[in-house]
C-alpha cells in the first residue's frame, strides 16, 4: 500500500520526470518533494504552483460546470522544454492536494505521464 | 531507470513520512529545562535540538516530539484527525472510538486502522500531516511565552508514529501562513471571535480593492453558518476543514465585506446605509454607546447585528420571565461593544411588540417573532 514517499518515487519513475511534489494548495505547502526543483527550492515551487491552481479553481469559468469533489482533474502547462502536470487528488475527507510532476519535454510523453500520474493519485488515496 | 535525478525518498523535503522512531530506549529525556521566557516556537526548536521525546503542553494545545522531530500537534483552534475523518463520513465515529480504545494504550491507532483496512496508508499520512501542520502552526506562531506550558518527557501520542516534521520547518511554515493570511486581510482579531454575515458593501480601499471575486461554494457554506456565535475554529470543525483554509476563506470574505466579527468597524450602515439598519440604527449601532432606543420600549439599547437579527442572549428569556432586570452581565462591554446586555424591558411588555420595529425585512421580522415566542416558552 503506497504512502506519500512511494507515490512520489513512482512518479519519478515516469519517463522524463525531473521532479515530483505533493502540494497542499490551500496553503502552498510542499508535503513532499523529490528531484530537482526548477527554482532550486521546492517550497518556492509549491507556492508558485499553488498560485496557478488557485487562479484556475477560483474563477467560475473553469469550474462552474463541474460537480466533483475535487474542483478539477488536472492542469497541464506546456513550454518549450518542459511539461508541468498538476493532478488533483480526491479524498473523502476534506483536503486540497495536487500532485505536481515536472517533465522533460524531449524525454517525456505527455499523455502517458498524465495517465500514470492520475492512477498514482488514485492509488495514494485508495490504496 | 533512465532518469538522472535521484528519487531517493530521503530527498523528500523536510517531512519524513513513514517515520519510525528509533528502536530501543529513546535518547536523552530532558530534565524539564523549558525556560518560561521562551515562545512555544523557540521551545520546540530547542527541544528538537536536544533530540527530546515528550509532550509540550500549553493552554491552547500540545506538541509531541519523538527524538527531536514533531510527530503530532493538537490545538483547540484546529480540527483533529478524528474530526476530519468522521465529519466527512470516511470513518464511522464508533470505528474510530473502538480503535482508540483498543490500540491507544499501545500507541498504534493509526497503524491498526491501516492494518484493518479502515484507512489506506496514503489517507492516514495525508490527513495526519495536514492536521499536524494545521495545529502546530497555530500553536507555535505566537509571541506569548511559555509561562503556563509544561513539558512531559517521554510522553507519546496514542495515534502512534505516522510522519514527522522538523521543528524549524514547522516554525517557518507557521510564519509563512501568518503572512499569507495578513496579505489577504490583516485582521487577526477575526480568528478568534464569533463571526456574522454583513450586508455586502464596497470593498475597502487600498490594495484590497482589486477585482473582487464572488464567493466560492465553500465560502457560501461558511457564510450560511456564520451566525454571530460560531468562531473560525467552530466553523472548521463543523465542516471538517482545516483551520488554516477556513481562516483564509473567512479573511477573504471579510475583505469582501461579507463577514465581520462582533462590532467590527466594517459594519455596514457606517455610510452605505444598508436597508435594514437605516431607519433604526441610531441608538444601537455597534460601537455607538448606549443611547435612547428609537421608538422601542424603555431606554434599553437593544444590541443588534446589522443583519437585522438581535443576538440571542443566553438566559434572556428567563431573566425576562422572572422579572429580574438582570444586571448587565457585560461589564466587558468596552472591548466587545456588541456583547448584548440583558434586555430589561420585561416589565414593559412582551418583546414581540418592541422588536419588529427594528426589522424592516419581513422575513427578519418573522424570524424574530418566532424566536421570541420560542424563548418565551423556555
Amino acid at each position: 500500500m503506497p504512502g506519500i514517499d512511494e507515490c512520489l518515487s513512482q512518479a519519478m519513475a515516469i519517463a522524463g520526470a525531473r521532479a515530483a511534489g505533493l502540494i497542499d494548495w490551500s496553503s502552498g505547502l510542499a508535503l513532499g518533494s523529490v528531484g530537482v526543483s526548477p527554482t532550486g527550492d521546492h517550497d518556492t515551487t509549491a507556492a508558485e504552483a499553488t498560485d496557478l491552481v488557485r487562479a484556475a479553481v477560483e474563477g467560475a469559468t473553469f469550474t462552474a460546470a463541474e460537480d466533483g469533489k475535487a474542483p478539477l482533474q488536472d492542469i497541464i502547462l506546456t513550454a518549450g522544454r518542459s511539461y508541468h502536470l498538476l493532478c488533483f487528488i480526491d479524498t473523502v475527507f476534506d483536503s486540497r492536494l495536487v500532485l505536481h510532476l515536472w517533465l522533460d519535454r524531449a524525454e517525456g510523453n505527455l499523455a502517458g505521464a498524465r495517465y500514470r500520474l492520475q492512477s498514482l493519485a488514485e492509488e495514494l488515496v485508495l490504496g | 531507470m533512465t532518469n538522472p535525478v535521484t528519487s531517493d525518498p530521503a530527498a523528500t523535503v523536510g517531512t519524513q513520512v513513514g517515520f519510525r522512531p528509533p528502536a530501543g530506549p529513546v535518547a536523552p529525556v530532558l530534565p524539564v529545562a523549558v525556560d518560561p521566557g521562551w515562545t512555544p516556537g523557540a521551545a520546540v526548536e530547542r527541544l528538537a535540538a536536544e533530540r527530546a521525546t515528550g509532550a509540550l503542553r500549553g493552554p491552547a494545545g500540545t506538541v509531541y516530539l519523538v527524538d527531536g522531530l514533531v510527530t503530532h500537534a493538537e490545538s483547540h483552534r484546529a480540527p483533529d484527525l478524528a474530526t476530519l475523518l468522521t465529519t466527512s463520513g470516511r470513518l464511522d465515529p464508533d470505528t474510530w472510538q473502538e480503535a482508540v480504545h483498543r490500540f491507544g494504550p499501545y500507541a498504534r491507532v493509526g497503524e491498526a486502522l491501516v492494518e484493518q483496512g479502515r484507512l489506506t496508508r496514503g489517507e492516514l499520512e495525508l490527513c495526519h500531516l495536514g492536521t499536524l501542520y494545521d495545529a502546530a502552526c497555530f500553536l507555535l506562531d505566537t509571541p506569548a511565552t511559555l509561562a503556563s506550558w509544561t513539558f512531559a518527557p517521554g510522553m507519546r501520542h496514542w495515534l502512534g508514529p505516522v510522519a514527522a516534521v522538523g521543528a524549524h520547518r514547522l516554525r517557518r511554515e507557521a510564519e509563512r501562513r501568518r503572512h499569507l493570511l495578513d496579505r489577504i486581510w490583516p485582521s487577526a482579531q477575526l480568528d478568534t471571535v464569533p463571526l456574522r454575515r454583513t450586508a455586502a458593501q464596497a470593498p475597502a480601499p487600498g490594495r484590497h480593492a482589486r477585482r473582487v471575486r464572488p464567493p466560492t461554494r465553500r465560502q457560501y457554506e461558511l457564510l450560511d453558518r456564520a451566525d454571530g456565535r460560531r468562531t473560525v475554529a467552530e466553523l472548521a470543525r463543523l465542516f471538517g476543514r482545516s483551520a488554516f483554509a477556513t481562516t483564509a476563506d473567512v479573511r477573504r470574505l471579510a475583505a469582501a465585506g461579507l463577514l465581520a466579527g462582533p462590532g467590527a468597524g466594517t459594519a455596514p450602515g457606517a455610510g452605505t446605509g444598508s436597508g435594514v439598519g437605516a431607519g433604526c440604527a441610531a441608538g444601537v449601532a455597534p460601537g455607538v454607546g448606549p443611547g435612547p432606543g428609537v421608538g422601542t420600549v424603555g431606554a434599553v439599547p437593544v444590541p443588534r447585528g446589522p443583519g437585522g437579527l438581535h443576538r440571542r442572549v443566553p438566559g434572556a428569556a428567563l431573566a425576562a420571565l422572572t422579572g429580574r432586570a438582570a444586571a448587565p452581565s457585560a461589564p466587558a462591554a468596552p472591548p466587545l461593544p456588541t456583547v448584548p446586555s440583558v434586555p430589561a424591558q420585561a416589565a414593559s411588555g412582551p418583546r414581540t411588540t418592541a422588536l419588529p420595529l427594528t426589522a424592516a425585512d419581513p422575513d427578519t421580522a418573522l424570524l424574530i417573532r418566532v424566536r421570541t415566542l420560542l424563548e418565551a416558552r423556555l
